[in-house]
This record gives structure tokens, sequence and C-alpha cells, in this order.
């Protein structure tokens, strides 16, 4: 196999990159790999440390999630600690994530899915004039106010958290502010005005409340073609785009998921435990794999490490996970490609199924039956999937039907937040314990793992979205989900593979996707690009 | 309403608090937090969230950055750079993960329009190491504290010349 060039990630981050290497024959990619090329030390730093570091230090993971990071974080020494959180404290946290997820979504669709949508590849396509004058950057009608409107959700996480990025207002027993009145009629005004002006202004053209009444792929199509208003609207546009360019004939991957579950409900998870918390999710938390669904249990969530440069191979759970790396040129001697562990959930009586986690696996455990009257039950995914498959563009709506039905919970719990009541109940700090917190992040399930002894962190494990998305083959060799999603992409111009572009985009990763792009009969180098031209 | 509260001068850190040099604009900001400084002085821990040094400059007169510098001279080597020398016109494609601060000037030019600060200056710590989960190695540490005094000096001065 041709030797792979380790790129350097620009300075002042750390997630890393990515390079994906393909083989296409006949026009078609055959198989896959995903490598991480760098090295993330994230749990031996935080080993010894004050338990409350990662409430510091994990939000620095990401300039883009770094909400998330410390939401789950929070949780995390909640259950360990053993605290009682205010129903006021839960209701802000869960303002915070969801004002980040708010923001992150049409940043991500306007700057990261519409150039790919304006590539020149798809110039013969009837609509590509009308997508280039949406969609281009910077100059696109569309593009313009998506983004320049997409700050506004975190201003309201910056009244409650002092700044976005990078705060760490969320503690053990609640959240460190004291909001008044008129910090919660701001609130309103502000999502009030960015839902007018692009959510429903443009990129519905509906109300939230009449777009949330779809139930069915069918109602969707019927919507997208009920009047002038939402027909034009950047989703109807997008959706019948999508179908011209092919975005919704590959990227499937496995149709297995995962999801951690978020929102925590704030009268329910008072005192937050780990046995407790599936039932207390407002967002729930779940596994579908081979067609059934299963509860999530942290237990089940192991680490491989067979084709990841650490010693050794073979699975751990997060608690007694180990952050061993060994020098990558010795890892690949022993079939290593990639600093990403390898994810894995043991599925009773099916195994460690590689599963694929973000907004589609959320929306299908959102369809599971039982929901109790806190949680979220919507079938409207699930159906588009049954009647359209998973593919990019099906993995695209549902990122963007999320910020309808997240509006709505966010006006919500600022209507619900009562400002005579707690914010804060100051906790004990047992000297050890074990704790479980977790989150979605835009991108997917986000979850911390933590073992406090004689004070200080005995181990910390943290397990990102992108890690379960683009993790590497297991000790069985499956595919990671990232991997297998390549698979079956036609590739009509090797030189610019736009539909691999499309595929990783899908993801919305927190990697720079480099592509690698190898011919499957004579093993030639077809093409090398670093996605968004870098 | 929704127009945040009036600043005269932003002072932006800009870097990883987990990457060793990387932390000295974050850090900066936190040494200015325990100065004193005139009212219309907004300090902001940029981090790594690139394209939100952009929307936090709308409306600001005068911005100023730090950030470490990769650039190969004596670590602690501090550089002063008018912005318009540094202004990355790349529109922001692919991963908003690697977005930096030179392509959010070039990105807030189209953001902000007429709302583009008048000045904007940027300094440079030239870091030594970069070693994840490492602290300021004790050049930069010196610099920073430097780099704190000097500004605390600029902004001082400009309160005090505007009356």
């Amino acid at each position: 196999m041709t030797t792979m060039d380790l790129n350097v990630s620009p300075l002042g981050q750390v997630e890393g990159d990515l390079d994906v290497r393909v083989t296409i024959t006949d026009g078609v990619v055959t198989d896959a790999w995903t490598e991480a090329a760098m090295f993330r030390g994230f749990e031996i730093i935080l080993r010894g440390k004050d338990p409350q570091a990662g409430l510091i230090m994990t939000p620095r993971i990401c300039g883009i999630c770094g909400g998330s990071h410390l939401y789950k974080a929070c949780y995390a020494l909640d259950t360990a600690w053993g605290t009682h959180v205010p129903p006021n404290a839960t209701r802000v946290r869960n303002l915070g994530q969801i004002t980040e997820t708010l923001q992150s979504v049409p940043r991500y669709f306007y700057a990261i899915m519409g150039p790919d949508l304006t590539a020149a590849q798809y110039a013969g396509a009837p609509s590509y004039a009308e997508a280039a004058r949406r969609f281009a950057p910077y100059v696109g009608t569309s593009y313009q106010k998506g983004v320049t409107l997409s700050q506004l959700p975190v201003e309201v996480y910056a009244i409650f958290g002092g700044q976005w990025p990078h705060s760490s207002f969320m503690i053990p027993g609640g959240v460190m502010c004291a909001p008044t009145l008129s910090d919660i009629t701001r609130s309103h005004a502000i999502l009030d005005h960015w839902a007018r002006e692009w959510l429903e202004g443009d990129w519905l053209g509906c109300s939230v409340d009449r777009y949330l009444e779809i139930r069915t792929w069918d109602d969707f199509l019927a919507w997208c073609d009920e009047n002038e208003s939402q027909h034009n609207s950047d989703l109807a546009f997008f959706t019948r785009y999508a179908q011209e360019i092919g975005l919704d004939t590959y990227g499937a991957g496995y149709g297995n998921f995962l999801a951690t579950g978020t929102f925590l409900n704030p009268e329910l998870y008072t005192n937050p435990t780990v046995d407790g918390r599936n039932a207390a999710l407002m967002s729930r938390a779940g596994i579908y794999a081979g067609g059934e669904y299963f509860d999530f249990d942290h237990m089940r969530v192991t680490e491989d490490i067979t084709h990841s440069f650490f010693r050794g191979t073979g699975s751990l759970h997060p608690w007694e996970g180990v952050t061993d790396p060994i020098d990558p040129e010795e890892g690949r001697k022993q079939g290593k490609y990639t600093w990403a562990k390898s994810p894995r959930y043991d599925v009773p009586g099916k195994g460690y199924v590689p599963l694929e986690v973000g907004p589609l696996a959320r929306q299908v455990m959102a369809d599971r039956p039982g929901a109790e009257a806190h949680q979220d039950y919507d079938p409207f995914v699930a159906d588009m999937i049954a009647k359209a498959g998973v593919n990019v563009m099906t993995r695209v709506l549902a990122r963007m039907h999320e910020e309808a039905k997240y509006f709505r919970y966010a006006k919500q719990w600022l209507a619900e937040i009562d400002l005579h009541d707690d914010f804060y109940t100051k906790p004990a700090e047992p000297r050890s314990g074990k704790g479980f917190g977790a989150t979605e992040a835009a991108r997917g399930a986000l979850a911390d793992w933590i073992v406090i002894e004689d004070g200080k962190i005995a181990n910390y494990q943290v397990i990102t979205p992108t890690a379960w998305n683009i993790g590497p083959r297991d000790g069985s060799e499956n595919h990671g989900p990232m991997e297998q999603a390549f698979i079956g992409a036609p590739v009509e111009n090797p030189d610019f593979p736009v539909e691999l572009a499309q595929v990783a985009h899908s993801f919305d990763s927190c990697l720079v996707c480099t592509v690698h792009a190898y011919d499957g009969k004579t093993g030639r180098q077809l093409a090398q690009f670093t996605m968004g031209g870098g | 309403m929704l127009a945040p509260p009036a600043t005269e001068t932003l002072v932006v850190g800009c870097g990883n608090l987990l990457r060793g040099d990387d932390a000295v604009g974050p850090v900066l900001i936190r040494l200015l937090a325990d100065r004193d400084l005139p009212a219309g002085v907004r300090l902001v821990d940029g981090g790594t969230a690139g394209m939100d040094v952009a929307f936090a400059m709308r409306g600001v007169p005068r911005v100023i950055l730090v950030d470490a510098s990769a650039v190969g001279v004596e670590p602690g080597t501090v550089h002063r750079v008018p912005g318009e020398h540094l202004v990355d016109l790349t529109p922001p494609e692919g991963n908003l993960h690697r977005f930096r601060w030179d392509q959010a000037l070039g990105f807030a030019q189209w953001l902000l329009k007429d709302d583009y600060p008048d000045e904007i200056t940027v300094w440079l710590v030239e870091g030594g190491s970069f070693e994840i989960g490492a602290p300021l190695s004790e050049p930069v540490q010196a610099a920073v504290a430097r780099v704190a005094d000097a500004i605390v000096a600029e902004v001082g001065a400009g309160a005090a010349s505007r009356g």
C-alpha cells in the first residue's frame, strides 16, 4: 500500500485532522479507511487533577461544542458526587446545550454543505443556478442571512453563561448565574427575532407550529408544495435539489444507531444518578440495531484499540479505560492505523455492532414506542428513512428538522424559569466516586466517564460523537460507521470527488478531512484533496 | 434591544488553554481581568471559536487581538502588527473547526461591512512549546506580562485622550 502523508493540524486546534483513504473501482468506492492523524491526550492531562478540572478542560476540546462538553462533564460530577440540582439549574443547562446546537446547525448548513451544493460538478442540474443564487459562499442570499443570524442563539447562551464559547458556568449542584427578568425577556426577544428572520422566514417559509405537524415523509413532501412560501423555502428547495444531484442515493452506512440522549427533565432529575438518567431524558437515549430497539446502558460501552496507536488490543469500559499511546511506526507493524479509538456498544444478542451517532440516531430514538409524557415522541424521521432510506440527504434533513423542535424546547425552558427559586445547591464533595455524564452535541452522542479516588481524578475518559462515527475497524474487522458510509458512493470525477465530501460533511464531524483516493485495480493514487480546499 | 452594550475597545485572546504556549491569549485575558481597566474596554476569551471573533467585533471602533505565533523566532518574542496586514479572505469552508482569527478578519469585513472596526491591532507572542497539557513556558510567561502592561497603557491612554 502506498505510504501515507500525515497532516499537521493548524495551530490552536486540538481536534486534529482526519485522513480518509478510499479505494475506487469502476467509479464506485469499494473500501475505506479513516485515519485520525493526531494524538489526543485529554485523559492523560486530567489524571491526578482536581475532580472539577473536567469542567474547565473538556469545553476547550472544541471551539464549536464547548457548551455540550460542559453539560456532560457537569453531569459526570453530579452523578459521582450525588448532588442536588434545582429544576431552574437544569433549565438553564438545557438552554445552554440547546442554544449552542441552534447556532451550530445553520452555520453547518450554509458554511459546510453550501459550498458542496454549488460545486461545479452539479452545473448540469436543472436547479443549479438557483442553488448558486442561494448558497454560494458570501454572496448567496440565504448564506448571508443564515450565517449572519446564526450568532443570535449563543447570545442567549452568553446571557446565562457569561460568554460563549468556553464558559464554565455549569457546576456540580447547579449553575453559576442569577438571571433577572430582563435577561429572560431579552432571551425571548433574541430567539423570536432569530426564528422570525431565519428559521420561519428563510428556512421553513411557515410557522414552527405548522412545520411540526409533519409526522410522515408523505406529510413532508406534501408540505413542500403546500404553498408558494413553503415551496420557496430553503428546506423545500434543498430537498428538491438534493434529489436532482443524487444525495438521496448514497452515504447509507449501517443504519444502526446509538443516542445517549439529552435534555434532562428539570423536575425529574433533581438528584442525578446514572441509573435514573434514561427515564429523566426528554430527548431519549437508546440503541437501534438490526431493526430492534434496546435501552441504553453505559456499562455496555467499550473502546476497542485493536487498530489504534495504543498498547495492546481489545476493549475496555471507559471507567477502566487506558490511554497508553505507542509510536505509530510500531503500531503500523501491528496493523494499527489511527489515533482514534473505536467506541463500540455490546448490543444484547448481537455483540459489538458499529453504531452511527448524530441527528438520525436521535430522531430514530424519538420514534420508539413507550415515550413518557415528558419525552419527545416524533415519528417523522424514522418514517423518512423507512421510505427514502439512510443517505446524505436524509442525514442532513434529520439535522435540520431538529432546529424547529429545539426552538420550541428553548422557549419552553425560558418560560419555566422561576426567578424566585434556587439555581444552585452546594454539594458535598466526597473523596471518591464514579460518574457518568452525557449529552447530544449537534454532531451526536458525547459522554464523560470519571473515577475519583482520594479527592483526585483517577481516570477520565471522553467519547466524542466524531469518535463513534469515524472510529476505525474493530477487532472483528467491522468497518467504522463513516467508513461504511463511504462504501458504495459513486465518484464521477476522481480528481475532485465531491461525493466523498458530501458523505463526510453529512456527518458534520469535528475533523478536517483529507481524502486520498486509490484505484482499486492498480493501487495508483488518483487524487488527494482537503475538503474545503484549505 | 439586540445590540451588545457600547464597547470602545475589545480585547480578544485567542488560542487553546490545553496546548502549552498556545494558551497565551486566554491567559492574557485572565491577567487583564484583574487589572483596573477603563469603562468601555471589553475582554473576550476567544478560545478556538474562530468565527465568533468576527461576531464579537461588531460595531467596536478598536480591537486588540492576542494570539500565539510559531514563525520560528526566539520564544517569547512579541510582534505588534496592524490587522490589515493579516486579513485572510478565504471564505470559511469545509470545517468550521479550523477557522482562525485571520480568516475571521476577512469574514468580518464581509459580515460587518460598515460596522467593521476602524482599528485592529494584533499582538503575537512567539511560542516555544505547544505540547498538549503543558503550562506556559518561561519566556512566554514573561512575555504575556509585558503584553498585558503594554495593553493597559494603550487602552488607558485611549480612554484619557477621548476624555
